[in-house]
């Protein structure tokens, strides 16, 4: 219980009046960039850096964390009420976050979203408060093989559950990976696919194709059918409110799974966008109501957005005890510690206790703070929604421009948004799946340069994957599961017998 | 007469001179360009920078620091350069600002820019995992002369440390297995997890594994020992660490810069402004405090000295770069 | 029932059109791969090979998609888009191109000031001094939320630049 007193103590230093009265701010500040597409955490929180450069250690770290908790609840916001993702780890919300406000119950998925957002983080800080020493080891125990093994099986969870065309699924997939290839090649150092392009070399940015994908794309799609926003209504009325948060213990299972990917993800960078994914995917697949995923399931809200906020949670342990940061909003704050004069590390606990439990304490008072005050915002939205669509509708494009300008400040990604909002709205008509494609674009080069690290380890032998450590081996082994899982789970149908089946087909 | 005439034009000349350096200064905001993600080693410089200026008030306009860390930091080179007169864009960076378009197309071009300073120089070390039978750096090298050779990690492809890895490899015909990194932190996770059998890492990036026990350093590719400081681990503080040529490795030195430039058409007003603002940042304690805490060595180069600088590393680079058969077509 | 009259896009020309597209992004990726080396080295795949392949299964995909799209739609009885629908897709994207075109030269608050008036005035029927409240309003709003409060630069023209706002 050495760790419980430690706790107690780190309770001591962040609970003053300034320190909650910085969490506040930073939380506010949070949710300020997290609904603006574009300007994301890692934005946030190096804008503020400067600010805590006077400041004491621990003041800062509760400004920048508590930032980057506001920012994560403020994402999910606008991925509900407009199918925008304020910040790539909330794209996995829109899917049924987007159809349940549409069917006029965007109180519930908001505060589901929050809830269960709230849940995640919590069981984040008590995984890491309980297990912190025996989390870094493992996470020492990662290498290129095993970090493959761990994309590979988020895509396997993903995989096969669309029920549209294969073929349609295979082509975003791919087109996804051929995005995420463009720009400089990590393991050659050449420039890949940039057919002379100088402002390639960076990349297409992930961020700029969802915000084609997903808000020009839906608002094309809105403004075609004549739609215009009429069945949402954001009004918090408080009895939905409780309605939703006393729903929350029948998605107990969903919680629970969702956590403990998201504390994996966290942990493994993996980082907290693949979470969700990898949740949302998994839930469907192990829900009995699969059908009604991305049509408005409760579920499919809870899932990413407990894994998402757990991930994001349980990164700021490796990054505090390791060095290595989780997520890019992790990274920046890395750079700030050092600028404080504390060096990331595993002494780090030994040498600055009050530094490293205070930090933890203010992640379990931020993000209470956080699901009130974001609750607490909602109504302002709501006001939003009633503004004419003939001048919101607008607004909105001139934000998701804005949003694509300001993620690396290239006027290329003006005009990338464009086409990504055509290919999006087609896509959608046309019933090609567009979330392969982001995850994909999310994924795909990390998993081509462990697959490629792991390769010049084992000299061009595949036989690495399986014989690197235990941990690989199993990590591969769910994934074949997982990707086989369809075939499995009809022969555990057929053995159940025909009229089941029939039951779900009728 | 001839001679009080000499001193009255040398005056004015030596008037006009100070009042046109004095002429220039940024009345808009500053874009301080970091070629590197946030968190980087270029962005802890960048940002130190930024503080120091901030709090000793060295600089009345604001200054905005933005990371264009994207391909390896030419995003960063291209964006700072695109407009060769803007005064307000200084990039920072190290010396992959004249090597990077040596072995890839880049999207712009080393002579675009023009040098301000160098504040320090990284050094670079050869680090084994504490559980690794080689002690010195001599048992190390001989080990990777047999067989396969040991695997190397290290940041990125064809940047500081894989030339760093192919010079050791020239000179001692030790056999390394490279394997890029996205960064320094990275390769330095894996050489603590063994991995790696070893990587080159700056010395901020390995101090917290080296604190905790779970690497240890071989050598310093630095001309003379590094300064001492305070201990790093129960026995040891960086001085106590060879110079590799002390440890039997013929490598004499190998250090990389921290750089900071202004595009090419720039009036000289404009690099002399800046250059003399760098020049009183880094007579602060807060930059000795930097410097002493990542464990670089302070320098300050600037103009003559500082190109001369970056055409001796250009030709050794190039070298390498030559006989690998890196350089782009 | 629905006639073919007010048709302006078939389901079957959209399919056909998509799947082109892909497949020529697919052939694009293949082809610019080879430039380093497609093959399977010693040391694991060369930079190329994994686009190389990414590419060629967007092509074959794309073929697949081609021909089910035509098997599946060639009575041409399904619509992609109407004559009404189509109208109203170009009055959004057509503004929302021409507020791109207008803000990558003239810069973003430009572009947004005079997207959000126009589109306003000519299509939400609003009278001039509110379209122009608003626009002005918003461009301000972003002006201090993004330059002066979170120091994110926004792209800016020549027109900021004589009024001498940086």
């Amino acid at each position: 219980m050495d760790n419980f007193s430690n706790l107690m103590d780190g309770f001591a230093i962040a609970f003053s009046f300034f320190h909650l009265a910085l969490m506040a701010v930073g939380v506010l500040l949070g949710i300020l960039v997290g609904v603006l597409p574009g300007l994301g955490a890692p934005n946030g929180v190096s804008l503020l850096l400067p600010l805590t450069f006077t400041m004491d250690p621990v003041s800062a770290i509760i400004l920048l964390t508590s930032m980057y908790w506001g920012a994560l609840f403020g994402g999910s916001t606008t991925s509900i009420l407009f199918n925008i993702p304020g910040e790539p780890s909330s794209v996995a919300t829109t899917f049924d976050g987007y159809p349940m406000a549409q069917q006029g119950h965007a109180t519930h998925a908001l505060t589901l979203a929050f809830m269960s957002a709230g849940f995640g983080a919590m069981f984040g800080v008590v995984v890491i408060t309980v297990l912190s020493g025996w989390v870094t080891q493992f996470a020492l125990k990662f290498s290129s093989p095993e970090y493959f093994a761990v994309f590979l099986l988020t895509f396997a969870s993903f995989i096969g559950m669309g029920s549209g065309s294969a073929f349609k699924a295979i082509v975003s997939m791919m087109l996804g990976f051929a995005f995420a290839t463009v720009g400089m090649d990590g393991i050659s150092g050449n420039m890949r696919l940039t057919f002379g392009f100088s402002e390639l070399v960076k990349g297409i940015s992930f961020l700029v194709a969802v915000i084609g994908l997903f808000g020009l794309g839906e608002l094309m799609q809105t403004m075609e059918e004549g739609l215009r926003f009429d069945g949402i209504h954001a009004r918090i009325r408080v009895r939905d409110v409780f309605k939703a948060v006393a729903s929350m213990p029948s998605h107990w299972m969903t919680l629970l799974r969702s956590s403990l990917i998201g504390c994996w993800m966290g942990i493994t960078p993996g980082g907290p966008t693949a979470a969700s994914f990898m949740s949302y995917g998994l839930a469907k697949r192990f829900s009995r109501r699969k059908e009604h995923f991305g049509k408005g399931e409760p579920a499919g809200v809870v899932a990413p957005e407990t894994a998402d906020h757990s991930a994001g949670t349980c990164a700021i342990l490796p990054m505090l005890a390791l060095g290595v940061p989780g997520s890019a909003t992790a990274a920046v704050m890395m750079g700030g510690l050092m600028i404080w004069g504390l060096t990331p590390g595993p002494m780090l606990f030994i040498e600055r206790p009050d530094f490293v439990w205070g930090t933890i304490a203010s992640m379990y008072l931020g993000n209470v703070m956080a699901v009130v005050l974001v609750l607490a915002t909602v109504p302002m939205f709501a006001a939003i929604l009633r503004i004419p669509f003939s001048i919101i509708g607008p607004m909105i494009v001139v934000v998701c421009f804005i949003g694509a300008y300001t993620i690396s400040g290239s006027r290329l990604d003006l005009w990338l948004a464009l086409p990504f909002g055509i290919l999006g709205y087609v896509f959608k008509k046309l019933g090609y799946p567009i979330a392969p494609m982001v995850l994909a674009m999310v994924l795909g080069d990390k998993a081509e340069d462990a697959f490629r690290q792991s390769m010049m380890m084992s000299k061009g032998s595949l036989a690495i994957f399986w014989n690197n450590s235990a941990l690989v081996a199993t990590i591969m082994s769910l994934a074949m599961l997982l990707l086989f899982w369809p075939m499995v789970s009809m022969i555990i149908r057929r053995l159940r017998g025909a009229e089941h089946g029939k039951r779900i087909s009728a | 007469m001839f001679k009080t005439k000499l001193i009255a034009t040398m005056l004015a000349s030596a008037f006009c001179a100070a009042g046109a350096s004095a002429a220039w200064t940024p009345d808009k905001p500053v874009e301080f360009i970091v070629t590197s993600g946030a968190g980087g080693g270029t962005d802890i410089f960048t940002r130190t920078i930024q503080s120091i200026i901030v709090k000793n008030k060295l600089m009345d306009a604001p200054i905005v620091v933005v990371n264009k860390g994207g391909g390896a930091g030419s995003e960063g080179y291209v964006y700072g350069s695109a407009e060769q007169n803007n005064p307000y864009r200084v990039t920072f960076g190290t010396n992959n600002e004249y090597l990077l378009p040596l072995v890839a197309k880049m999207g712009y071009a080393s002579e675009g820019f023009t040098p301000v300073a160098a504040m320090a120089l990284d050094e670079f070390l050869i680090w084994v995992n504490s559980n690794s039978p080689h002690k010195d750096a001599k048992s190390f090298i001989e080990a990777a002369k047999k067989g396969d050779g040991l695997r190397m990690g290290g940041s990125q492809s064809k940047d500081t440390d894989q030339t760093l890895v192919s010079i050791i490899s020239e000179a001692t015909g030790a056999k390394f297995t490279y394997i890029p990194f996205k960064s320094g932190g990275e390769a330095a996770i894996q050489l603590a997890g063994a991995h790696i059998d070893s990587n080159v890492n700056n010395p901020n990036e390995n101090i917290g594994q080296w604190k905790a026990n779970m690497v240890r350093p071989l050598c310093v590719f630095s001309p003379k020992r590094m300064a001492a400081g305070p201990k790093v681990t129960k026995d040891m503080s960086w001085s106590d660490i060879p110079t590799c040529k002390e440890s039997g490795v013929p490598i004499e030195t190998y250090q990389m810069p921290r750089t900071i430039w202004l595009p090419a058409g720039v009036s000289p007003e404009v690099v002399t402004f800046y250059s003399n603002v760098m020049a009183k940042v880094q007579q602060t304690p807060d930059w000795k405090a930097y410097i002493e805490k990542t464990s670089q060595t302070g320098t300050f180069m600037a103009g003559d000295e500082l190109r001369k600088y970056i055409t001796q590393d250009t030709a050794r680079a190039y070298s390498v770069f030559k006989r690998e058969g890196w350089l782009a077509k | 029932m629905r006639t073919t009259s007010g048709v302006l896009l078939t389901r079957l020309t959209m399919e056909v059109a998509t799947a082109l597209v892909t497949g020529l992004i697919g052939a694009t990726v293949c082809y610019g791969s080879l430039e380093f080396g497609i093959g399977w080295g010693d040391a694991g795949p060369q930079p190329g090979y994994f686009p190389f392949y990414v590419g060629l299964i967007v092509i074959i995909a794309s073929t697949v998609n081609l021909g089910f799209g035509i098997y599946h739609h060639r009575d041409r009885v399904e619509e992609f888009l109407t004559t009404e629908q189509g109208q109203r897709i170009l009055a959004f994207f057509g503004p929302m191109f021409l507020f791109v075109l207008v803000s990558s030269f003239l810069g973003l608050y430009v572009g947004m000031i005079l997207y959000l008036f126009s589109v306003m005035v000519f299509q939400g029927g609003y009278r001039l001094p509110k379209a122009l409240a608003v626009s002005l309003i918003t461009a301000i709003a972003n002006y201090f939320l993004f330059e002066v409060w979170f120091k994110v630069p926004l792209l800016k023209g020549p027109l900021e630049a004589l009024i001498g706002i940086h």
